[in-house]
């Protein structure tokens, strides 16, 4: 029972210390923090189901899209919609929802759309889920980009209210880890887990493997729907900000904390948020004990993506281990 | 009906085979290194972008062709050795899924550095721009380098085939691409066939540089990203398991590409990417082992 | 022509111990048997000679020269053959590129027709199948190119896992008369076999595994008496 409070307790302090310290910032500061709060979640829908399952998805993003556009088109006012959304269906143009309502309907169409995309695909196994996965992504960038009775097309999403700030994203990512912790520690994700370390064994004690990834896949494209509401009322957006850029980022995000522990989703999305950020700012010029260091533009990428491929390589259960947090024990005098 | 007419003609017929050699070329070096290593290297079209930025950079210092070409190979071959010796080797034991991340991250990391270096508008690479030329054969005026593109698909594949099947190189290769661990027992040095495998498929994809940046001669570092997104929907449709079915994919999607891109109005090839993406998870759901091959099962199912 | 020579050998997959400290040799021209019941280490001896799975204790030597810690093709192209259980041919190329595979890991390029041809003769299922697929064959001739691909590659010693698994009682005649003239061309052969008294007949000694552990060498002159093995095995 304390294990367990720890292994969430852990990632929710970790979370809400972020979120604090982000109000000791200056604005341009505060910019990053909420960034890496919504990454947080991103991250964590992402690691309901890769992390448990073992299966690679490339196409979480889709989800987040989906998201995205869910809340962003019921969020815009009335009147700006026709701005950059000329087309739209007259059922989403007719209708304005509120920032809780907007966030509650992306995370069921991402959960909905997961559902009908995972019927047929949780099926496969190792590369071909990935390769499956990637092909539902470029779906869904090309059906947002496209089909403007939906969405804004190729337009920027601008006028959406935004709400998403320190403290809307410092709840959402305390909610999305609240139910990772949740899922995992359910009757669903130890069936789910069991299965990834040994199919067979699973199967014989009557897991249906295929049932459990489903589920996953669900939970986790509703989480990552909801994680795109956040982002929506956060900044405006263009479709291909949420296609392969972030896939790749999330995905870093995960393997280098450490795909199959949720602590390691989180620290993974904070720490190479961090970085980021860092690198960021040093692209700007920054100016640290004196000296100035002035990173070309697009260093951040290649650190990341190096730091990416050398996890992967040197140590690919990542910086956690992929262990839940635990804390040190304590050495009791005459114990073993 | 003006789609049929306009997919029959023969100017765009020509312009389709001429692209799908080229995919074809590049579905053999992603086919070849998943063969023999079994693994899908998600970083090949940036081996191509690396091998047009060289043609690039020689273009801009007016050196000779034939230096730029040579310039083109050497960093496609140093590139794709540099690849096999850090990533593939490293993650021989991994699963497929591991692999696939890290070509992906390695992809990421080379289009940052180009990004990087060269900036998001790139570079030009002129020196064989007059191969982009016409020439009028009969009533249809054919683009050289389509024709440089068949002949040239033609014989590297040729030249393939005749490695694959007539050298104990080619053979050593041909058996660790069936089972790599009783070709190993034998004898077989997995070591020099990866790397074998590795340098072919760079060889091929230095090729490939050279006929795209006449057809496109304005580098960036998305350089060739869609069209290998396409060739890799192309091989796994075709089937993966196979040398000749994962070509034939690649030569299909390349062709049926040219067909459609030269044929339909704009607006209608919107959703084209679609229906590829869609083709890719019907095939990988109902024949996983592809169109064009009655293969080992690649796929494991639930 | 060298000598294999296995000592205290321990081998073991994760915790769980699979061969717990054997020796033996094989010498040039004599056929050593491995016989015990399943799970007792046979094939697990042979991996590990190989170097398919790591050995974790104990030495093995070829000619004085140590071979643990090499990869596969290494051990192979120092002069051991391995004829794995189920053959493992490549069904899909032809018998003759099954054969010329087995030269990869021969010491030298010279002589290989010559050797070829002569291979052919012992095994005439490489000359007649020629070109056919090698999934073509049937058992008994698939253990046949088994073999041929074996020793196209001129090693010193020769092992084979099981051969006479799912072939007819006459096939295996034949194959066990092949293993003699191997043997009395000069090389080693190391048989791991199931078929108990075929194998104590034909070796110049066998072992009895069980459990890991080398509980009895046998020669020929035993062959008849079976009990004796029987409590062994169940020992």
């Amino acid at each position: 029972m304390r294990a367990a409070a720890v292994q969430l307790g852990a990632p929710v302090v970790l979370v809400g210390a972020a979120g604090a310290l982000g109000a000791f910032v200056s604005a341009t500061n505060e910019i990053y923090f909420v960034t890496a709060l919504i990454q947080v979640s991103t991250v964590v829908a992402i690691y309901v189901f890769v992390g448990n399952s073992g299966v690679l998805s490339f196409g979480h993003i889709s989800f987040f899209a989906v998201g995205v556009w869910a809340a962003g088109v019921l969020s815009v006012p009335e009147q700006e919609k026709p701005a950059t959304m000329p087309y739209l269906f007259d059922f989403l143009s007719s209708t304005t929802v509120g920032n809780v309502p907007s966030l509650a309907i992306a995370a069921v169409v991402g959960g909905a759309f997961a559902l009908v995309v995972g019927l047929p695909l949780m099926r496969l196994s190792g590369l071909a889920a990935g390769i499956a996965t990637f092909a539902v992504l470029g779906i869904t960038n090309n059906i947002l980009r496209y089909y403007e009775k939906i969405g804004p097309g190729l337009n920027t999403f601008s006028s959406v209210p935004e709400t998403t700030g320190l403290l809307q994203a410092t709840v959402g990512a305390v909610l999305v880890i609240v139910a990772a912790f949740a899922y995992q520690r359910s009757r669903l994700g130890r069936q789910l887990r069991a299965a990834r370390e040994d199919p067979a064994a699973a199967r014989a004690v009557g897991v249906s493997i295929y049932r459990q990834r489903l589920a996953s896949f669900a939970l986790s494209g509703f989480l990552a729907g909801f994680a795109g509401g956040l982002y929506i009322h956060f900044i405006p957006i263009n479709v291909d900000a949420v296609y392969l850029d972030l896939t790749f980022i999330t995905l870093a995000m995960l393997v280098i904390g450490g795909t199959t522990s949720l602590w390691g989703a989180v620290v993974g999305a904070l720490f190479v948020s961090a970085l980021d950020s860092v690198l960021a700012e040093m692209e700007d010029g920054m100016t640290i004990l004196g000296h100035t260091i002035d990173l070309p533009v697009g260093s951040r990428i290649v650190v990341v993506s190096a730091v990416m491929a050398l996890v992967v390589i040197v140590r690919p259960s990542g910086l956690t281990g992929g262990r839940e947090f635990s804390l040190p024990r304590l050495r009791t005098a005459g114990a073993r | 009906m003006s789609f049929l007419r306009d997919a029959l003609d023969l100017q765009v017929q020509v312009d389709a085979v001429g692209l799908g050699a080229i995919y074809a070329l590049m579905a053999v070096g992603i086919g070849l290194v998943f063969g023999v290593m079994r693994l899908v290297n998600f970083a090949y079209g940036q081996l191509i972008m690396a091998g047009a930025f060289a043609l690039a950079f020689a273009s801009d210092r007016d050196w000779p062709v034939a230096v730029g070409i040579a310039l083109c190979f050497g960093v496609v071959l140093a590139l794709s050795l540099a690849m096999e010796r850090v990533v593939f080797r490293p993650l021989r034991t991994q699963s497929a899924a591991v692999m696939l991340i890290a070509t992906f991250a390695v992809a990421f990391l080379l289009q940052s550095i180009a990004l990087l270096w060269f900036g998001p508008l790139g570079k030009t690479a002129t020196s064989l721009v007059q191969l982009n030329r016409p020439v009028e054969i009969g009533s249809v005026e054919i683009r050289k380098i389509t024709i440089v593109a068949i002949v040239t698909a033609v014989v590297c594949l040729l030249l393939l085939v005749a490695l694959l099947n007539r050298t104990a190189l080619g053979l050593h290769m041909r058996a660790a691409a069936i089972d790599s661990q009783t070709a190993r027992l034998l004898g077989v040095r997995a070591n020099l066939v990866s790397t074998a495998s590795v340098l072919i498929a760079g060889a091929l994809a230095a090729v490939v540089a050279v006929m795209l940046t006449v057809q496109f001669p304005t580098v960036t570092p998305t350089f060739a990203l869609q069209d290998t997104i396409l060739v890799l929907a192309g091989v796994v449709v075709g089937g993966m398991t196979r040398l000749l079915s994962a070509t034939l994919g690649g030569f299909l999607i390349g062709y049926v590409s040219g067909i459609l891109g030269g044929a339909l109005p704009s607006e209608q090839s919107q959703y084209l990417p679609s229906l590829v993406f869609g083709l890719v998870i019907l095939v990988l759901l109902v024949r996983p082992d592809g169109l064009f091959t009655r293969g080992r099962g690649l796929v494991e199912r639930v | 022509m060298s000598t294999l020579e296995v000592r205290d050998l321990e081998v073991a997959y994760g915790g769980v111990p699979a061969v717990r400290g054997i020796s033996f040799s094989v010498t040039p021209g004599e056929i050593v048997g491995l016989i015990g019941p399943n799970g007792a280490g046979k094939s697990t001896t042979l991996h590990a000679i190989m170097g398919v799975v790591p050995a974790r204790g104990g030495e093995i030597t070829l000619g004085g020269r140590s071979l643990r810690g090499r990869s596969p093709e290494a051990v192979a192209r120092s002069g051991i053959a391995l004829v794995p259980e189920g053959r493992r041919l490549f069904a899909e190329l032809t018998v003759d590129e099954n054969l010329r595979l087995g030269l990869a890991a021969r010491a030298s390029s010279e002589g290989v027709e010559a050797d070829l041809a002569e291979v052919c003769e012992l095994f005439p299922v490489c000359a007649e199948f020629r070109d056919r697929h090698a999934g073509a064959l049937s058992g008994g001739q698939q253990q046949q190119l088994a073999i041929a691909r074996a020793l196209v590659a001129k090693p010193s010693v020769l092992m084979l896992d099981e051969p006479s698994l799912g072939l007819a009682p006459t096939v295996v005649d034949l194959v066990f008369s092949t293993l003699r003239t191997v043997a009395e061309r000069g090389i080693g052969v190391l048989l791991v076999e199931q078929r108990a008294q075929r194998t104590v007949a034909l070796a110049t000694r066998t072992h009895v595994l069980a459990n890991g552990e080398l509980r009895l060498t046998l020669t020929p002159d035993d062959a008849a008496d079976t009990d004796r093995m029987v409590a062994a095995y169940l020992s």
